[in-house]
């Protein structure tokens, strides 16, 4: 029956096992022996390609990152790393770079939030009753922004928003800098961002809706309730873990990671400094300062950093969703 | 719970109360209704006439909205070079002039090509190995289990960022530096596959799983003939949404290939200045050559798409 098993399991089976039960004169419970460490073996088998390739390129360098964050070195093969203790930490949390950065990550993360939660729950509230083919048109039309490359809507957004050119400026008569202006550049980035995950956001939000079950409205407007009483204490709640989920990606994945390619191709972390977030800062220190051990130190610190963020929005999603059981 | 992508065979599972397992407290937990339908419950008081109206008013105004900066991407690149700078809202005449100036100045053919191998063998390796292993942790228990499926949950805390410097001097001492190797290597690996994969195994039915093993069939020849034809739809969307993730990837590429804007997305800088003055012409029509083939996709399986995506929102 799972003899079949022991053809999967590598040849290195660990052959001293095996021998001493052997040379106790029972064929068979050896041959027992050998069939249930193969089949141990085998969902082992199957999970070694994934596993190692996520310790290869995951893992293994998280490790690595913390060690040299230890090290003063500039990437370059023919230049020891110099052993330096926690000087990159200290310096890291000298430079008014990081407090910074910090700040516009959250900026931007308040900056999303209208895109991420407040519109979808809007929408869904409102178009909660247009339903058939006209619904997944609309919905097609909302979603297209979420699958243009980031290079495209950056290309396609530096020629809507191009000061003296571009249709934004020359429609409304103003005359902004977009990307060169600091505050108007953090309000593209967040703004062009947003609009990449909108379609994400509606239409998580029109699942969640959708999958609320209607008797606890019915029943409520049977006992007298509003339409608002039941958006407010009925409907919310039930979506909080839509809500919940939406805020930990839009913390966790929009703003620091979906800013990355607009930031890199439209300002480059400028004007001043005025769009660099956390991750961008990582790759200024990492490929452009070539400051290897303090690239780490701000890695560490920012993967500890989403770590605890993460915990704490689990946590917080633990406590305040209402479960529709 | 879009019932219409999953074969027939998971159907009755899925009505079942551990289908979605205990992460299905958010909008999957009913199952039930495909993602792309919303059949919303009719809420007190019933469809008025204008609340249906205000919705799908709400519904076309934001749709327009999202859709209009692809639009004037299409539509810049298709105008004649002087009408460039045109505010009327159909391009016309059309002209494929900026295309053509695109193809002289970058060898687009050569990016798109490099482009689909890299996505397609990155999405195969990434369905590969997240099938194995999902395979693993829905057929077996075995020691460690909890902690290893652990470990790919909390991959995605890990960002490129934090791994970038010691991946780098990796593919450096492996010589990949500046190959599609390189962009494709480290990549064949997802957490999130292993995660929606292993969710669609628990709810396959363990019978059959059984029944493949009492005909003397091996693991590895269950999971091809009996596993595998039943995930056909699952492993679908799977792979377009790891498809669409690989040819939409920038920072991995933009760190390998430094100096070589061999794909697409890198292409796509070469044409973009910092200071005013850009070929907006052939820059629009670079970008939307490297959106075009999703389009198609997104256009041919709309549904696939959308669920693939939304899906993986819900866990």
């Amino acid at each position: 029956m799972s003899g079949m098993f022991v053809e999967v399991a590598p040849p290195t089976l660990p052959a001293p096992i095996v021998a001493p039960a052997a040379a106790g004169g029972r064929g068979r419970t050896a041959r027992r022996l050998t069939r249930r460490l193969g089949r141990g073996v085998v969902p082992y088998l199957y999970l070694t390609p994934a596993l190692g390739m996520l310790i290869v390129w995951t893992y293994r360098p998280l490790v690595e990152t913390a060690n040299y964050s230890f090290y003063s070195w500039n990437l370059s093969p023919t230049q020891p790393a110099t052993p330096v203790g926690w000087h990159n930490y200290h310096r890291l949390f000298t430079l008014p770079e990081l407090g910074d950065s910090v700040w516009r990550t959250v900026l931007m993360i308040v900056g999303l939030l209208p895109f991420t939660i407040v519109i979808p729950v809007v929408v869904g509230l409102l178009a909660r009753e247009v339903r058939g083919r006209a619904r997944s048109v609309y919905q097609a039309l909302i979603f297209a922004p979420f699958l243009v490359a980031p290079v495209a809507s950056a290309a396609v957004w530096q020629w809507l928003l191009s000061p003296r050119v571009g249709a934004v400026n020359r429609a409304s008569g103003t005359s902004v800098n977009w990307f060169h202006e600091q505050w108007p550049a953090l309000i593209a980035i967040t703004g062009v961002t947003g609009w990449h995950v909108l379609g994400f956001a509606v239409l998580v939000v029109a699942a969640g809706l959708a999958s609320i079950n209607g008797d606890y409205a019915e029943a409520a407007s049977v006992d007298g309730a509003s339409r608002w009483q039941i958006t407010r204490w009925l409907t919310l709640p039930l979506l909080s873990p839509t809500l919940v989920f939406l805020l930990m990606t839009t913390v966790l994945l929009f703003a620091p990671q979906w800013t990355f390619p607009l930031i890199d191709s439209l300002t480059q972390g400028g004007p001043v400094n005025a769009t660099t977030n956390v991750y961008y800062l990582l790759w200024e220190y990492g490929f452009q300062s070539f400051d290897a051990g303090l690239a780490s130190a701000a890695g560490v610190v920012f993967f500890l950093g989403f770590g605890l963020v993460a915990a704490v929005l689990l946590w917080i999603s633990d406590r305040v969703t209402v479960h529709d059981d | 719970m879009t019932l219409a992508t999953d074969p027939p065979v998971t159907e009755p599972s899925a009505t079942g109360p551990s289908a979605t397992g205990p992460s299905a407290t958010g909008p999957s937990a009913t199952g039930g209704a495909p993602v792309t339908n919303f059949d919303a419950p009719v809420i007190a008081g019933g469809r008025s006439r204008t609340r249906v109206v205000v919705g799908h008013l709400t519904l076309a105004l934001l749709g327009l909205a999202c859709v209009f900066p692809i639009y004037w991407l299409y539509a810049t690149s298709l105008r004649r070079p002087g009408d460039i700078y045109e505010l009327s809202p159909l391009p016309w005449p059309l002209s494929l002039d900026s295309y053509r100036t695109a193809f002289d100045e970058v060898d687009v053919a050569r990016l798109l090509l490099n482009t689909t191998v890299v996505a397609t063998l990155t999405a195969l390796g990434q369905l590969l190995t997240s099938l194995l292993a999902a395979y693993a942790f829905a057929a077996w228990s075995f020691p460690g289990k909890r902690l290893l499926y652990l470990a790919f949950v909390a991959s995605w805390l890990v960002p490129f960022q934090v791994s970038m410097l010691p991946n780098y001097v990796l593919l450096h001492q492996l010589g990949l530096l500046n190959t599609l190797s390189g962009v494709i290597i480290p990549n064949v690996v997802s957490g999130l596959g292993v995660l929606l994969l292993r969710q669609h195994l628990d709810s396959f039915p363990k019978e059959l799983l059984e029944a493949a093993r009492m005909d003397g069939r091996s693991s590895w020849s269950t999971l091809w003939t009996v596993v595998v034809p039943n995930l056909r739809a699952a492993l679908a969307a799977l792979g377009i949404l790891l498809l669409v993730n690989a040819w939409n990837e920038y920072f991995w590429p933009a760190m390998v290939l430094q100096r070589d804007n061999s794909v697409l997305q890198l292409g796509i800088r070469s044409f973009m200045s910092a200071t005013e003055g850009n070929d907006w012409g052939p820059l629009t029509a670079t970008a939307g050559l490297a959106c075009l083939p999703i389009f198609v996709i997104y256009l041919v399986l709309q549904r696939h798409v959308v669920s693939g995506f939304v899906r993986s929102g819900l866990r």
